[in-house]
């Protein structure tokens, strides 16, 4: 029977229909192509949905396979063919259902954020639109090249987006400098984790011959077994295009910088697409990255590092959106640490075996479930609080939290519907971001719980989880303390329009009890998508895929004290920062920067980290640039002129002899012929001829 | 078949610029439609042979004798195959183009196109000699349209370049026409054609080697390959956008287009071509890492596409130095996706000459906002040009990458990929950095903004085109790649290949 | 019969007469007869040879060789008459315009 599984490709393929239509003729349409890029979200998000509860419901997913519909071939690399085709497992099904959702409220929202923008608001919609197919289309690619197009396209749509106003900004030329460099900057930065990316997809293309999920995942362990050296490169330069893709250490800093685009964008960036494009391929490359335990725990510790080190940036900064940007890097870097922890769990217990082996497996698909989840709680939670941070800011015109304050009375459903968003994100009981924070750490903890050969590393990667809590928790409430509570420091003309609030409203309700899907066995169905390409490698060391059920996830969480350090710390989190906002009274010069010391101005300034970048990109491009070109004109240019003036100079010496009187020519005509004849003569008498 | 149809690709063009060259005085302004006519019916002929079927690609091959005497066999030999049809097709394209682009030449418009014209003449014999006098007659055929391009109508230092391009290519051809004499006296013993040289072979290998170097030499100038490139930049700064367009799009293409053609013929050179290997692979990566750098330190943006066209034809030197079917296949497909690409690149740069007064990125700025179709289409020739997917430049980019990776590994050398990762992120810091400086930011107060104006319909309708053409065999790269793949198995069934 | 030596002695006097008038002679009319000789020594030395060889190969060269020559005296005499008009003079030395 043909189900809408079989239309899957329709998912990305409607959104890709309406940049191109409203690219062509969107400014002739009402709001400019707003509306047809709302259906083209739409449409993917009920085609999706469509797409997952046929596949729900299907043999292949009871059966634990993937649907691969229709590879059409693509590309012919020399023997290879490179095949184009849809790839449907829950993983896919889950990315395509909450990208398409959010995107849809957020392009909602924009009719309403982007509503004064005129004539650019048909850029706006078409180039959104392509960010969704970019998204979709990643989602739904059945091969790694295929993935990697789409991939780049939410590059360059980033690079568009970001620099939206990168000219003719309605705040002056500074603002559209800056637009335009933080696009460059994003760009760039992620190019450089592109080109990893690339050259693993190399060596996957070395290694195994072929570049389809099906194909990699069957023959990964084969492979790894026969040269695990090669593999291991391959996969920590996929890996490299994850940290350029999801902003992890030391390739973070384009995000904050990110922030000068729109903050529909950056809504869109940080929840529904782009940075998360590369938690999702580790994800998806799970039955290959399992194979390399030394490799996964660099992953974990990358996300670990991430998580702490970006957070902390979060703690003095005054911008609403930066603050929001740091939070989403902290963020990530629990996915990727609870993604890299579970990798290596299953990895342990795959070489294991037995019923240790088992144990480690169940505990690695947890932390597997757990990343993914974290993901899912992430966007709705991210996009709202985005969502908010655009509405105050629309409100009051700037980004600047000293100019803030107070807004909880004018901006009611805003305030409060961020405050869900906080309180999620802080991880307070029952709300979405407190189930999958909890699992994430206890992932985090596993490998140190159960005595492994690393573990001590890990444990250092859960203390370091725990701190960030901590911190997630106190600087999400200062930022929602100084802007909505105390006196108001700056003018604000009231709530948002419909437009806005509903779609923030839509997403509270989804940021509170999103995370509760847990209680609901969920976690199976994300396990279910490593089916295809780990049970059978599973199978061959009589293993196979555990999990544990939500009655088991709950005992977990509420046996566990860790759990609670981990409220403690988050609500001690949140009275630190009600103690330092709310209860002292507000005074300028407390938030005058320079006067700070030390680690104030290094946390306040990045670590330095941007300038690093700037001497890095200036020794080594334009430095060596500068070298090039001058050798290109002296020595090399040089060198030819040198050579023609010889030429030339040589040329008018001899052209003296050149006096134009045919008499003198005739007569050295004579003098040669009498020359060539003496010669022919004496060779012939003494030569003895030629 | 009765019509010479190849015949007929040379001569069309050849009636065309007689045509335009008398059309002086009153006449004048009919010229372009005369070129515009001519050009077209070029295109639509090289269409009709590309919609072929391809086994009929082989029956359309035209053989005259032209000198027979003394033991020397110069033929007229026009043939066509997998990698010509695409160049041939190419070059149809860009000249139909470029005519109609340079609508609005007003200096002296019939000789102007009748060099156009002249230039297309060349370019179809060389990508369908099946001869090495014709081949070479025909290449130095292309050398003088250009020559007086650049120096009618270039810009104020033209006499230098022009003169710089000429001697530097005609030296390099002079070489190559030693290389062949040697190879056809070597080999044949005075038959010129392509056929009769390959099969006769019988080279020692020390004369495969001298043989071998002389005509890489005579290509490698063409392509340009550094050191030997000096002359593409200033003869792309001084030349007319259509001159830059030609020489980028298609002239260049005739140094690799000779290297697969003749240095790659396993059947003369399979001792030579192991020894010359390693040389074109260093040479190739070298251009593309030294372009560059070269430029990211341009300010002029012809300046910088020019270097970028050297780094990316250094990209096919390393395709053809792999010497393997993805080398090969990929470097035909870099040859036919540059082509159209540098075309939009050019034509863009030599608008923003034409257009702002100047193409001196210190001096733009901000002019997305003043001209945004010109933004546009700097953004799509740009983004295809750094390898964007979707773009024709990415598949060339991927498969050549890939091929040099399995090249690296069959020599235990992997980590140099580092260069061609360097290249990939270099070429789109460069691009990147130059729409910044040109696009975005501060609208300039340094040029004339009064007389700045955004691209006129007749470009902008070309400039789609283009773009249409690169998204198309971006996306659908078979279209393309089903030419060259015969072609390459072909030759790799020849034995041709090393891996 | 008559010795191959004389006309070719013949031949090679006037040729080096010819060469003579070219040498010393600034006028340009002498220089066009001077030529004229020393083409017509080498057609008697053609026909020599080929009478004494008894191949006819040089005698068809003698006939193109006197074609050529008439259309070059025809173009001489009219470039010499032309530059008398401008330059008023066939003083070779004096017509220098094309000079470096």
């Amino acid at each position: 029977m043909i189900g809408f599984v079989d239309y899957a490709w329709l998912v990305p393929l409607v959104p890709a229909l309406c940049f191109v239509i409203v690219g062509l003729i969107g400014h002739k349409t009402p709001e400019k192509g707003g509306y047809i890029a709302i259906f083209g979200a739409l449409f993917a998000f009920v085609m999706s949905a469509l797409v997952a509860y046929d596949y729900y419901t299907s043999e292949a997913y009871k059966l634990g396979e993937a649907v691969i519909i229709g590879p059409i071939e693509w590309l012919n690399i020399g023997g290879y063919t490179v095949n184009f085709g849809v790839y449907i497992d829950s993983l896919a099904c889950i990315m395509m259902l909450f990208a398409s959702f959010i995107s849809t409220m957020i392009f909602v929202y924009s009719i309403g954020y982007m509503g004064d923008q005129g004539e650019k608001k048909r850029r706006y919609y078409a180039e959104v639109s392509l960010f969704l197919t970019g998204m979709l289309g990643l989602a739904v690619s059945s091969n790694f090249l295929e993935m990697f197009v789409f991939w780049e396209v939410m590059g360059l749509c980033s690079y568009l987006l970001i620099g939206f106003w990168s000219y003719t900004h309605h705040e002056g030329d500074a603002a559209s400098i800056n637009a335009a460099s933080a696009a460059k900057k994003a760009f760039l930065v992620t190019r450089a984790g592109d080109v990893c990316l690339m050259a693993g997809l190399f060596v996957l293309l070395y290694a195994f011959g072929s570049m389809d999920y099906a194909t990699v995942f069957a023959n990964a362990q084969q492979v790894y077994a026969q040269d695990p050296t090669l593999v291991n490169i391959g996969i920590l330069l996929m890996f490299g295009g994850v940290i350029g893709k999801s902003a992890q250490f030391p390739l973070h800093d384009w995000l904050p910088d990110a922030m000068a685009g729109p903050t529909t964008v950056s809504a869109l960036i940080h929840a529904a697409t782009m940075v998360k494009a590369g938690v999702y391929l580790v994800a998806r490359s799970y039955p290959l990255f399992v194979t390399s335990s030394d490799a996964m725990l660099f992953v974990a510790a990358i996300g670990g590092i991430t998580a702490i080190y970006t957070a902390s940036m979060a703690l003095n900064n005054m911008n609403i959106k930066r603050v929001l940007a740091y939070s989403t890097l902290s963020q990530l870097g629990y996915m990727i640490l609870a993604l890299g922890a579970g990798a290596y769990l299953i990895s342990m217990g795959m070489d294991m075996g037995g019923e240790t082996g088992q144990t480690l497996i169940t505990l690695g698909t947890m932390g597997y479930a757990a990343g993914i989840l974290h993901m899912i709680n992430h966007a709705f939670f991210k996009a709202l609080l985005f969502l908010c941070s655009g509405s105050v800011i629309h409100a009051t015109g700037t980004e600047d939290m000293r100019k803030m304050g107070g807004l909880r009375k004018t901006m009611p459903i805003t305030a409060y519907t961020m405050l869900v968003g906080s309180l999620s994100i802080a991880g307070i009981p029952i709300l979405s971001g407190f189930w999958s924070k909890d699992l994430v750490l206890e992932a985090a903890f596993a490998p140190f719980d159960n005595g492994l050969g690393a573990g001590s590393a890990f444990c250092i990667l859960f203390i370091l989880g725990m701190i960030t809590a901590f911190m997630t928790a106190f600087y999400m409430f200062r930022m929602w303390f100084l802007t909505f509570t105390g006196e108001p420091r700056g003018h604000c003309h009231g709530e948002s329009p419909k437009t806005m609030t509903v779609p923030l409203m839509i997403l509270g309700v989804f940021a509170a009890f999103i995370g509760l899907i847990v209680l609901a066995d969920f976690s199976y169905f994300i396990i279910q998508s490593l089916a295809p390409g780990l049970a059978d490698a599973l199978a061959a060391n009589g293993l196979y895929l555990g999990f544990h059920d939500s009655m088991h996830i709950l005992e977990e969480i509420f046996t566990n004290v860790w759990t609670y350090v981990a409220i403690v710390l988050a609500v001690v989190g949140i009275f630190i920062a009600y103690r330092m906002y709310v209860k002292r009274p507000y005074v300028a010069e407390d938030f005058d920067q320079t006067k700070k010391g030390f680690l104030y101005r290094l946390v306040a300034n990045r670590y330095y980290f941007p300038q690093l970048y700037n001497q890095i990109s200036w020794k080594l491009g334009y430095g060596v640039a500068k070298g090039v070109d001058i050798f290109d004109r002296n020595v090399i240019d040089g060198t030819v002129n040198g050579l023609s003036n010889a030429v030339v100079g040589s040329g008018e010496g001899l052209g003296q002899a050149q006096t134009g009187y045919v008499r003198d020519y005739a007569a050295y005509v004579v003098v040669g012929v009498l020359v060539i004849i003496a010669v022919v003569l004496l060779m012939v008498s003494y030569g003895g001829g030629f | 078949m009765d019509v010479p149809i190849l015949s007929l690709l040379v001569l069309l063009p050849l009636i065309g610029a007689v045509l335009t060259l008398f059309m002086g005085g009153a006449r004048t302004k009919y010229a372009k439609v005369v070129a515009a006519v001519f050009t077209a019916a070029a295109l639509v002929l090289s269409l009709y042979v590309m919609f072929m079927p391809s086994g009929d690609l082989a029956n359309l091959t035209e053989n005259y004798t032209w000198i027979e005497s003394a033991g020397i066999k110069m033929s007229i030999i026009f043939g066509i195959d997998g990698l010509s049809i695409l160049m041939v097709f190419l070059t149809a394209l860009l000249m139909f183009l470029v005519v109609v682009f340079s609508w609005n030449e007003e200096d002296r418009p019939n000789y102007f196109h009748a060099l156009l014209l002249a230039m297309e003449v060349g370019l179809m014999g060389v990508y369908m000699a099946q001869d090495y006098f014709l081949f070479y007659i025909m290449w130095e055929v292309t050398l003088i349209p250009m020559f007086f391009l650049i120096s009618w109508y270039g810009g104020p230092r033209r006499h230098y370049s022009a003169i710089k391009f000429f001697i530097y290519t005609h030296v390099a051809s002079l070489i190559m026409l030693i290389g062949i004499f040697g190879l056809v006296f070597g080999t044949s013993g005075g038959d010129f054609a392509f056929a009769a040289v390959a099969n006769a072979g019988g080279l020692s290998e020390a004369m495969q080697i001298f043989l071998f170097g002389l005509l890489f030499f005579g290509f490698a100038v063409k392509m340009p390959v550094p050191p030997f490139h000096t002359w593409l930049p200033d003869a792309h700064v001084e030349a007319p956008t259509a001159g830059s367009v030609l020489l980028a799009g298609v002239m260049l293409k005739m140094g690799s287009y000779g290297i697969i053609r003749v240095c790659l013929d396993a059947d003369i050179f399979a001792l030579a071509m192991p020894v010359w290997q390693p040389v074109m692979i260093g040479l190739g990566i070298f251009a593309m890492v030294y372009g560059v750098y070269a430029c990211i330190a341009q300010n002029d943006l012809k300046k910088m596409v020019a270097y970028s066209s050297i780094s990316h034809m250094g990209m096919v030197l390393v395709g053809m130095g792999c010497m393997s079917e993805i080398g090969i296949e990929f470097a035909i497909f870099q040859m036919f996706a540059h082509g159209l690409i540098s075309a939009a690149l050019f034509m863009v740069c030599g608008l923003a000459g034409h257009n702002f007064g100047t193409r001196d990125m210190r001096l733009l700025g901000g002019m997305a906002g003043k001209a945004p179709r010109f933004a546009l289409f700097m953004m799509i020739a740009f983004m295809a040009s750094l390898g964007l997917p979707g773009l024709m430049g990415f598949i060339a980019e991927f498969g050549l990458l890939y091929g040099l990776w399995e090249y690296l590994a069959s020599v235990d050398l992997m980590p140099i990929i580092l260069l061609g990762l360097l290249y990939m992120l270099l070429t789109a810091g460069y691009y990147i950095w130059a729409m910044q400086k040109t696009l975005f930011g501060k609208l300039t107060d340094k040029i004339d903004l009064e007389h700045a104006h955004d691209i006129g319909n007749i470009e902008c309708v070309v400039l789609a085109v283009l773009a249409v053409l690169i998204a198309l065999f971006g996306i659908l790269p078979g279209l393309a790649t089903d030419y060259i793949m015969p072609f390459v198995s072909s030759i790799v069934n020849a034995g041709g290949l090393l891996i | 019969m008559i010795g191959m030596e004389f006309f070719l002695v013949f031949a090679a006097i006037l040729f080096a007469i010819g060469l003579y008038g070219i040498l010393s002679s600034k006028r340009g009319l002498v220089t066009l007869m001077s030529i004229e000789l020393m083409l017509n020594a080498a057609n008697i030395n053609f026909i020599t040879f080929a009478s004494y060889s008894g191949n006819a190969a040089g005698q068809v060269f003698v006939i193109m060789t006197i074609a050529v020559a008439a259309a070059e005296v025809a173009v001489g005499i009219a470039l010499m008459l032309n530059a008398y008009k401008i330059n008023k003079t066939t003083e070779v030395d004096e017509l220098s315009t094309m000079r470096w």
